[in-house]
């Protein structure tokens, strides 16, 4: 046994060498068994600076606003809460600027996304916050007053924006929304089984995400297989060293993403293959690029069908979770909204935000990178927590950032066991 | 996606009608969107797609701009049967072309 052991570590030595790249030698752990995997350790696999998109593929756009006094998945720096102005009464405000405010989907965003309040309620409204069609009868002016502005007063775990201490809605504006809110004082809740959302049905996606003509993100597995085969300007292709991917990938990407000691961050799929490709064949597929989804597309569907079995045990993956679960609890963006406070059950997930539903963390992963029929794109789960910051008026981090790996690694987590089905489509 | 691929499916439902479902990878660029710099994206979208049924044209449509990204075509055909051949054909407003053929599966 000893002698094979020796032979394995030269075998590995040898390996390193012939990969030539210092950085494949410099990973080299001191008397270790396995030479590792060749890897660029150079320039950012993501677009340097990154800029947020502008439009996608549809034309749908992305909001440009730098939203930097508030916090993000790097920086805290959202301030605390402060006192409200001080409020005086009489209640000087305009109902029915109050109700249109309430109702504008532009400015918050609207309050019927979380809310219910009387018959002149909007289509399908969310119930993350309760049925507001008493408040009126329920609570004082000064109360609902300080409410709209910082529900942190009240309540410090609110998942309800500080609407006036972040500046969405002035002091004259949250007037008149406290306005229409006092008018608010008998029951009401939609008679209509889907417009209720407490009885609407929870969406089923049951499309064969594997049928070539149903799901358009298909047509990227199909260019991932070519590119895999296609000479890189090294001149060598990935289906020169990985002769059989089919066998070699059979559960691969299944144990992604994965701590990665010479870059010190989680490496996803997506990164993996700007950095190998680049220590291997020469190819320069940036992260997010049509190529990477491509065949980051054909890696995660090689192992359809595999059990996510990511590291958590090793102390650098306990130490990733442990920071992402930090992130998932912090409070993030101009809406102040945690990752927690939407999708976990304890919070506010199987719930609806307008004719949204919240899902929870468990079955969010095995299928990306998906094609989103809302979009008309495929986005891989970096894309997705661009979106989410975004969504919450959060800045979001290049794709590479290792905040997005610690947080990928424990979605991975709680997602142990899924099996991949990849490329997912969703809406 | 520089390459125009297309993807079928034909399958027999029924006596004599086959099912036959078509999805193109194709832009279809209305013309009106604008790219990351702001510049307009040249109108760019399939103008004639034709179906044929071992070797018979059997459907011929005429496309606009106002189809969406990625069309999906659905259709079914009458006086089929499991082993025919169904090809389809679209044109683009830029000349470009792409034909797929398949065999009806049965039931």
């Amino acid at each position: 046994m000893r002698i094979m052991k020796v032979a394995v570590a030269f075998v590995a030595t040898v390996l390193a060498v012939a990969a030539g790249g210092a950085s494949a030698a410099e990973g080299m752990k001191a008397g270790g068994a396995k030479a590792p995997v060749p890897l660029d350790l150079g320039p950012s696999a993501a677009p340097v600076p990154w800029q947020r998109y502008k439009v996608d593929s549809q034309g749908s756009s992305w909001p440009q606003t730098d939203w930097k006094e508030y916090s993000n998945s790097r920086a805290s720096v959202t301030p605390e809460a402060s006192p409200p102005p001080k409020f005086t009464a009489p209640l000087v405000g305009d109902v029915d600027r109050g109700r249109q405010l309430a109702y504008d989907r532009g400015r918050g965003g609207s309050c019927v996304v979380c809310h219910i309040f009387d018959k002149t309620t909007p289509s399908q409204p969310g119930n993350v916050g309760p049925n507001l069609s008493q408040i009126g009868a329920g609570r004082t002016e000064e109360w609902l007053f300080n409410y709209v502005w910082d529900p942190r007063i009240y309540n410090k775990n609110s998942i309800m924006p500080p609407w006036g201490a972040h500046r969405v809605y002035n002091a004259a504006e949250v007037r008149d929304i406290v306005a229409f809110l006092k008018t608010l004082q008998a029951p009401y809740e939609p008679a209509d089984k889907v417009e209720n959302p407490a009885t609407r049905p929870a969406p089923v996606d049951n499309r064969d995400n594997l049928d070539p003509t149903e799901n358009p993100g298909m047509f990227a597995l199909d260019a991932g297989k070519a590119l895999f085969a296609k000479a890189g300007p090294n001149g060598k292709s990935c289906a020169s060293c990985h002769a059989a991917p089919e066998k070699a990938f059979k559960t691969w990407a299944a144990t992604m993403p994965k701590w990665e000691p010479r870059l010190k961050k989680v490496l996803g799929i997506e990164e993996f293959i700007t950095r190998h490709a680049r220590a291997t064949t020469g190819g320069e597929y940036l992260m997010q690029s049509d190529a990477n989804i491509a065949l980051s597309i054909y890696l995660r569907n090689l192992a359809n069908g595999a059990a996510i079995k990511v590291d958590a045990r090793s102390p650098e993956a306990r130490a990733a979770i442990r920071r992402a679960n930090e992130l998932m609890l912090r409070k993030v963006g101009q809406l102040n909204m945690a990752c927690v406070d939407c999708h976990t059950k304890e919070r506010h997930a199987n719930k609806w935000v307008r004719g949204q539903y919240l899902v929870e963390f468990k079955g969010t992963v095995a299928h990306f990178p998906t094609w989103r029929t809302s979009r008309g794109d495929i986005w891989d789960i970096r894309k997705r927590f661009q979106w989410c910051n975004v969504s919450v008026r959060a800045n979001e981090l290049p794709p590479d950032a290792p905040e997005y790996g610690d947080i990928e690694l424990a979605l991975a987590v709680l997602n142990q066991g899924e099996k991949l089905n990849v490329p997912g489509i969703r809406h | 996606m520089a390459e125009a691929t297309m993807k079928i499916r034909a399958r027999m439902e029924g006596a004599d009608v086959a099912d036959v479902k078509v999805l193109m990878q194709h832009p279809m660029e209305t013309g009106q969107r604008k790219d990351e710099k702001g510049n307009l994206v040249p109108l760019h979208f399939i103008t004639n797609v034709s179906a044929t049924h071992n070797g018979k044209v059997v459907m011929e449509a005429e496309w606009s701009q106002a189809v969406a990204r990625n069309p999906f075509l659905g259709f079914k055909v009458k006086g089929a049967k499991a082993g025919d051949k169904i090809g389809i054909t679209w044109i683009d407003n830029k000349g470009e072309k792409s034909t797929v053929e398949t065999t009806i599966a049965g039931s």
